[in-house]
């Protein structure tokens, strides 16, 4: 067991993300972890419910001895165990998002001996979080050209409020996760609009995509109308695939109550065409995602956009775990070049 | 309201009606409304480990519902389905009784499990009876209180709200019922701030008994201890309390002699006796719905204590001359300065009354047993003054002290209590120049007061006057009609007859009238005292020789 690790988790973006990155890297360095001031920076600090699911969750998969995990708790310990391989059912409350669940537990079951099975229960398509398409399209293909192979399957859709979602994930970790450079995406391969609809008028899709015809020219062979009749709850989502050679990226836009489908999607093309006009390789999203499994593979590079906090909290937190060089260096306009290690 | 974060970490479990038309919605459109139990469940704030929803028979394929969507969002709850059957949810009995069942089957451990009665499903008769029930800890539980999203189409759990009843946090509200209630008690000692704790205990108890009873009230106490004054600041507290309707009758029994004292109290009809020109209702009609302050009850004869008695058992009584009872609805309050135990003991108070009485016996302490309460009373008693006359009289600092010093000394006797202070205070006010009361005016005071005093023990007529009209009764005069009442008994008794003694007392006027009416003047005056020329002669001891 390794030396204790205290991170002050009103530091950075001071959320959520800090506490995800901070549980992953103490579960896969066995490092004890006290994390204080958690969520110092929001409106409700301390643990929320989907903080404790992932809280319970990096316990279940490391044997953690878990101390102040409650709602509203400000401060945790937490001291883990090795982890462990297995078959995992994690359900999410409040239709939160099983994504970051499972971006809590999925580098740490990627440095295990044994293969794994995960299924994850909650909400697929949330604001806020990363929908699965982005697991499945964006960072699983990366992963895999790392060494790791990771099948995820998409069973239902869970939107917010009503959730019902569920996906699962096969793990099969490899001997060691390769280095990965990435500094340029490509040529454009067939880019994609989906719009998904639940439960609510058709309309809705069809006026989002419009949007994306209108300010992306995308043809109308490269947008579909997705109907979703199995998730529990009304829901929309439009997700904008990104598709290069080597990379690609999804953008997404929710719908949610007082939101126009035509503001939803616009934002949503904005999103796309700023990682369109510029060179970078890899999104902001994307980008905070590679960060934690380039550390472990020992070395990696990527051109980005311009680094988030969210970006800079992140490689804070995995220096605290790990010894390792992150630089990051202004290459262009909006393009940003992240060195680990090396 | 906060709190916000609960700093339990045991389980918490919801306890929950069914909302048969906040929770409603069997179609995926559900899920756009707020619905108050789904949405407890999906606050990112609040973890509930198990909630038990309370629904009736009718019901099920609604709880089913709810309880499946609050698994849904929520799969660290365990949903409970609870049978609630109530044929009329407006019933306040049957809804009070079904829940009562709920919670006496429940077997709360509250050392292991936090409860949340959440309170803002089912109808307003559900909501009344949870929140008695958990005040009353029929359900050891906190209130949960929920709320739709602020903006009309916001979308979120909307916000909850936890109250306990009993946490120093809500203060605020106690404090108010006790504002309220400290008014009560102050409104019964007419605002003045007394200090003597014996009588400040006694008071409070005196207001809980006031609302709280309409049972007889004895007061007791020594003459002027302020219980007709306290009397009647319970019968307003009251009907401030709206507890009363009617009006408030006051009467002192002592008044009160021979025929005209049953008439008084129940009323006549028309003939009943000589005199009894028309109907008169008597005074426990006119307490009717109200208040019936009988002071020195000790006073009343045997027969009119037996009446009293039925008609504060049976609300009816006969009055005098009646064929037929009538009824009357009073909360009595007798006031006494006898030991009514000892009038039993000596048979002159019915047992059966006193018994009746005494439930709610409350002994009003003289001024000489709270002196720390004659400058609160001082105060009082200027005020009165000023309001009365519209004078304000102020003590120099000087004055107030000497005084206070004299009052509250073992010297003052206060014999008559506060009618002593009063009388004093309304000499010392009439006697100040220019509004001030100063040290001189408050030395002749206090040698006024110990005159009186002194004279009172060695008082003349008082013996006779006691003797003849009862200590009560005679305290009660005016020093005016004692001068004159005390000579004229005095040749009552020394004359052989009515007329004899007309004669003596007429004898300079007698002198100018044609047709002398010497006894029928003497027989009315003593009719004004309750008196007759029995009375006068047989009273007490034998007339001197």
């Amino acid at each position: 067991m390794g030396d204790l690790v205290r991170i002050d988790g009103a530091r950075g973006e001071g959320g959520g993300q800090i506490l995800r990155t901070a549980l992953a890297l103490s579960a896969i360095t066995g490092r004890p972890l006290e994390l204080e001031n958690i969520r110092a920076k929001r409106a409700k600090p301390g643990l929320m419910r989907q903080h404790l699911t992932a809280l319970r969750a990096a316990a279940e998969i490391s044997g953690a001895e878990v101390s102040g995990a409650r709602i509203g708790a400000t401060s945790i310990g937490f001291r883990p165990g090795p982890v462990r391989a297995g078959d995992y059912h994690f359900a999410v409350g409040t239709a939160g998002s099983a994504t970051l669940v499972a971006q809590t537990v999925l580098p740490a079951l990627l440095g295990a001996t044994a293969p794994s099975r995960l299924v994850l229960e909650g909400g697929t398509h949330n604001p806020a979080s990363p929908p699965f398409e982005f697991l499945a399209r964006a960072f699983l293909p990366l992963l895999r050209r790392m060494g790791a192979e990771v099948d995820a399957r998409l069973v239902h859709r869970g939107f917010y409020p009503a959730g019902g979602g569920r996906f699962e994930l096969d793990v099969r970790p490899p001997a060691r996760l390769a280095p990965l450079r990435l500094l340029d995406r490509g040529a454009p391969a067939a880019h994609e609009a989906e719009a998904v609809i639940a439960h609510l008028p058709d309309g809705i899709a069809a006026r989002e995509l419009e949007v994306v015809a209108e300010r992306l020219g995308w043809p109308e062979a490269r947008r579909t109308v997705v109907r979703d009749t199995t998730t529990p709850g009304p829901g929309n989502v439009l997700l904008l695939t990104l598709a290069f050679e080597a990379v690609s990226d999804v953008v997404t836009g929710f719908g949610m109550k007082g939101i126009g489908a035509e503001s939803l999607a616009s934002k949503a093309a904005t999103q796309a065409e700023r990682y369109l006009a510029s060179p970078a390789a890899v999104g902001v999203h994307l980008a905070d995602q590679l960060l934690l499994p380039m550390a472990l593979g020992g070395a990696g590079a990527f051109t980005t956009l311009r680094p988030s906090r969210h970006t800079r909290t992140n490689i804070e937190v995995i220096q605290r775990f790990l010894e390792i060089p992150i630089r990051l260096e202004e290459v262009g306009r909006d393009l940003w070049q992240i060195e680990i290690g090396g | 309201m906060e709190p916000k974060t609960l700093p339990s970490s045991r389980p918490n479990v919801v306890i929950g009606l069914l909302g048969t038309a906040l929770d409603s919605g069997l179609g995926a459109e559900r899920w756009e409304r707020w619905r108050p139990s789904v949405a407890l469940a999906q606050h990112e704030d609040l973890l509930i480990d198990r909630f038990e929803l309370l629904a009736g028979d009718s019901h099920e394929t609604l709880a089913r519902q709810v309880a499946g969507d609050v698994a849904r969002v929520s799969p660290e709850t365990e949903v409970r389905l609870r049978r609630l059957d109530v044929a009329d949810p407006w019933d306040f009995e049957e809804v009070f009784a079904a829940l009562l069942d709920f919670a006496d089957g429940a077997a709360f451990d509250p050392e292991a499990e936090d409860y949340l009665v959440h309170i803002t499903t089912g109808t307003h008769v559900a909501q009344i009876c949870l929140f008695l029930l958990t005040e009353a800890r029929y359900f050891p539980a906190r209130l949960l209180q929920t709320a739709p999203p602020r903006r009309r189409r916001g979308a979120g759990p909307g916000r909850y709200s936890i109250i306990d009843l009993d946490l120093s946090k809500y203060d605020a509200i106690a404090a108010r019922f006790g504002t309220e209630r400290a008014a009560d008690t102050s409104f019964l000692k007419s605002g003045i701030e007394t200090r003597n704790a014996a009588f400040n205990r006694l008071i409070d108890d005196i207001e809980k008994v006031a609302i709280r009873t309409r049972a007889p009230v004895l007061l007791s106490g020594p003459t002027g201890a302020g219980k007709s004054r306290l009397a009647r600041r319970i019968y307003e507290l009251k009907r401030r309390r709206e507890q009363v309707t009617g009006p408030f009758v006051e009467i002192n029994c002592a008044t009160l002699r021979g025929d005209g004292a049953m008439s008084a109290l129940f009323g006549h009809r028309r003939g009943a006796f000589t005199g009894a020109v028309e109907d008169r209702g008597g005074l426990l009609r006119a307490a009717d719905g109200g208040m019936l302050f009988l002071d020195e009850i000790g006073e009343l004869g045997t027969d009119e204590q037996a009446m009293i008695l039925r008609a504060v058992e049976e609300k009816r009584f006969l009055p005098v001359g009646a064929d037929l009872e009538v009824e009357s609805d009073f909360q009595l309050i007798a006031g006494s300065n006898r030991d009514l135990r000892v009038e039993v003991a000596r048979g002159r108070f019915r047992e059966d009354l006193l018994a009746r009485l005494a439930l709610w016996t409350f002994r009003l302490p003289g001024l000489a047993e709270r002196r720390e309460d004659i400058a609160p009373n001082l105060d009082y008693e200027l005020a009165a003054h000023a309001a009365a006359t519209g004078r304000r009289v102020t003590f120099t600092a000087e004055a107030r002290s000497a005084y206070l010093r004299f009052a509250t000394a073992p010297e003052a006797t206060w014999r008559a209590n506060f009618r002593d202070l009063a009388a004093s205070l309304t000499r010392m006010a009439t006697f100040a120049d220019d509004g001030r009361i100063r040290r001189e005016d408050v030395e002749a005071e206090i040698d006024r007061l110990r005159a009186a005093w002194r004279n009172e023990t060695e008082d003349p007529d008082r013996d006779i006057l006691d003797d003849v009209l009862g200590a009560a009764a005679a305290a009660a005069l005016d020093l005016f009609e004692r001068m004159q009442l005390a000579p004229v008994l005095r040749v009552c008794r020394a004359s052989a007859s009515l007329s004899a003694a007309g004669r003596t007392l007429f004898a300079a006027s007698r002198a100018r009238k044609a047709r002398p009416n010497d006894a029928d003047r003497l027989r009315k005056y003593l009719l004004r005292f309750g008196l007759d020329w029995q009375a006068v002669r047989d009273e007490g001891a034998p007339p001197p020789a």
